[in-house]
């Protein structure tokens, strides 16, 4: 029954195209919360807002770039990418704090992207589209070239954590010492940044904006409740991922009106909750080679 | 045996704060420097500029022949053990040998593996360090002295021919610093290092230094540390303010920069 819904209401393509997605955000969750960036991505996928509120005021005023398809997107990539150089560069300074970076760039966007909105409504008198999509996310209008594209992306992202992974865990580890030690750690920052931002823009359509910071996060978080090797680490976190993203699927499918995003998300959370839970109640190292 | 290090009129600005005046200093290869001087003056940011993270505003860094930058980037020629190095988010998924590891990083280069030779020395040098026993240890179960010792090692990974140790015995009880600076004798004796041993503790420094040079702004003092004279020792760290705006010449023509002049004036303090 279950699988007769799935099949019916979420094609492959989507499916598949979530999943990579999913991968790809649980890989790099751990070297973001190993970073204490935990909110470098909402601040990048909030800045989605801002992009859709570029893309509605060019709508307003010019009506043929309206007519093309690429153009949302295109506002949306160019927005969450400058915003993620740009949190980026703010953090390596020492003239605004990090989370203060990430807190004014948030505001920024959504501010800049609700006040399109409104500024739509006044003159067109119905809500832009996407908006809703937006928010939530959308998984059934993911049509097969999108889905093509965002598997292609979350490959490219993974390739790229394999190929860089001492680098990248050496920067996360301190990026004082990875410098010192022949690293190029401004290269890793700004690479991280684009990496982050570019699965934040591929997460956005299938989940929502605000909740795609969930998949950056949550998968590390659990399996850290867990282990503190790696190579394990990394399996739990995907797993988790996937086994969230397949839930809210099913959900959906089997109720309509849920959206994926907000289902994913609990569940992932659900899943934490379980972990932490038996985290907590598992004595300490355990699971960890014991200290002499 | 032939300087590795070399300073040269070396001086330093934050904007127009001027941090590091006319120092200069030579460091020979194997043997270890030791560089003291209060709080504020100029002891990390001479340490930065050895590490090529800053650059000076005037003067010359030459690190066995190479710029620091240059010496940074090839990996193998600076270790660095950092001052106060931030402890490690307690669920970092990474063990002791793999934090070791990530010493070889810069030498081995992006796109390639670690070579079979480095991690057989990384397995080695935590058998010499005494952390063998906690190579697959989880890094945030560690203590602070064990962490420290990681860090060590990992600064060696590389058979780096300068080991630049920035306040490496703050927060350490006597014991301790006792064993770390044993420690770091017995491993430059046997990798044949060359030490460039950064503190405000006097005594920590005077155990483990071929030569001192003491830094406040400019280099003070650069001897032996038999030879270090009380009253700059004293003015330098009970009253270390007092020391600025003294200077003299040197005498020694190879030290181009002053020396701190005798103070009759100042009272001992135990």
């Amino acid at each position: 029954m279950t699988q007769h819904c799935l099949a019916s209401t979420v094609s492959l393509s989507p499916l598949l195209a979530t999943a990579s997605m999913a991968v790809a955000c649980a890989v790099l969750s751990v070297f973001v919360v190993a970073r204490r960036w935990a909110l470098i991505g909402d601040g990048i996928s909030h800045s989605g807002f801002g992009g859709a509120g570029a893309a509605w005021l060019i709508m307003l005023a010019s009506p043929t770039l309206a007519a093309q398809e690429w153009m949302p997107y295109a506002a949306v990539l160019v927005f969450c990418i400058a915003t993620a150089l740009a949190i980026g560069y703010m953090s390596r300074g020492n003239r605004v704090a990090g989370d203060a970076a990430i807190g004014i760039f948030l505001v920024a966007s959504l501010a800049f992207g609700f006040l399109a909105r409104h500024i739509f409504l006044h003159v067109r008198g119905t809500e832009p589209s996407g908006f809703e999509g937006l928010l939530f996310g959308q998984i059934n209008v993911i049509e097969p070239a999108r889905a093509a594209a965002t598997v292609l992306v979350s490959a490219a992202v993974l390739i790229t954590v394999a190929a860089l992974g001492k680098e990248i865990l050496s920067y996360c580890f301190d990026p004082q010492m990875a410098q010192a030690s022949g690293v190029r750690a401004g290269f890793i920052h700004y690479l991280l940044m684009v990496l982050i931002a570019v699965t934040v823009i591929v997460g956005m359509p299938i989940i929502g904006s605000p909740l795609v910071t969930a998949l950056l996060v949550l998968p590390a978080v659990t399996a850290t409740q867990w282990t503190q090797r790696l190579r394990q680490v990394l399996i739990i976190a995907v797993a988790a991922a996937l086994l969230a993203v397949l839930a809210g699927v099913i959900v959906h499918a089997k109720w309509p009106f849920i959206p994926v995003g907000p289902a994913v998300v609990l569940t992932l959370f659900l899943i934490f909750l379980i972990s932490y839970i038996a985290g907590r109640t598992r004595p300490a190292g355990a699971g960890t080679a014991a200290l002499s | 045996m032939s300087d590795i290090i070399d300073i040269s009129e070396l001086d330093f600005a934050y904007r127009d704060a001027l941090v590091l005046k006319q120092v200069s200093l030579r460091v020979e290869a194997g043997t270890t420097l030791g560089l003291i001087g209060p709080n504020g003056g100029g002891k990390t940011t001479l340490i930065r500029l050895l590490l090529g993270l800053l650059e000076p505003t005037r003067g010359s860094i030459r690190i066995a022949g190479m710029t620091p930058r240059a010496a940074v980037s090839r990996g193998d020629i600076i270790g660095y053990l950092p001052q106060n190095p931030a402890p490690p988010e307690m669920r970092f998924p990474i063990n002791v040998r793999q934090v070791a590891r990530l010493g070889l990083v810069g030498k081995t280069g992006m796109l390639r593996g670690y070579r079979r030779d480095d991690l057989a020395f990384v397995d080695e040098l935590l058998t010499m360090i005494g952390i063998a026993d906690l190579a697959d240890a989880p890094i945030g179960a560690l203590s602070g002295g064990q962490l420290q010792r990681v860090l060590i090692a990992r600064a060696l990974a590389p058979r780096p021919k300068v080991l630049l140790l920035d306040e490496p015995t703050t927060g350490i009880d006597r014991l301790g610093q006792q064993q770390f600076l044993e420690s770091i004798a017995a491993l430059k004796q046997r990798l044949g290092l060359t030490v460039v041993f950064v503190s405000h503790d006097l005594r920590a420094v005077s155990t483990i230094s071929d030569r001192i040079a003491c830094l406040n702004l400019t280099l003070h003092y650069h001897d032996v540390p038999e030879h270090l004279p009380a009253d700059l020792v004293y003015r330098m760290f009970s009253c270390d303010l007092e020391a600025f705006g003294l200077g003299g010449s040197c005498g020694n023509p190879e030290h181009q920069h002053t020396h701190v002049k005798p103070a009759e004036t100042v009272q001992r303090v135990e």
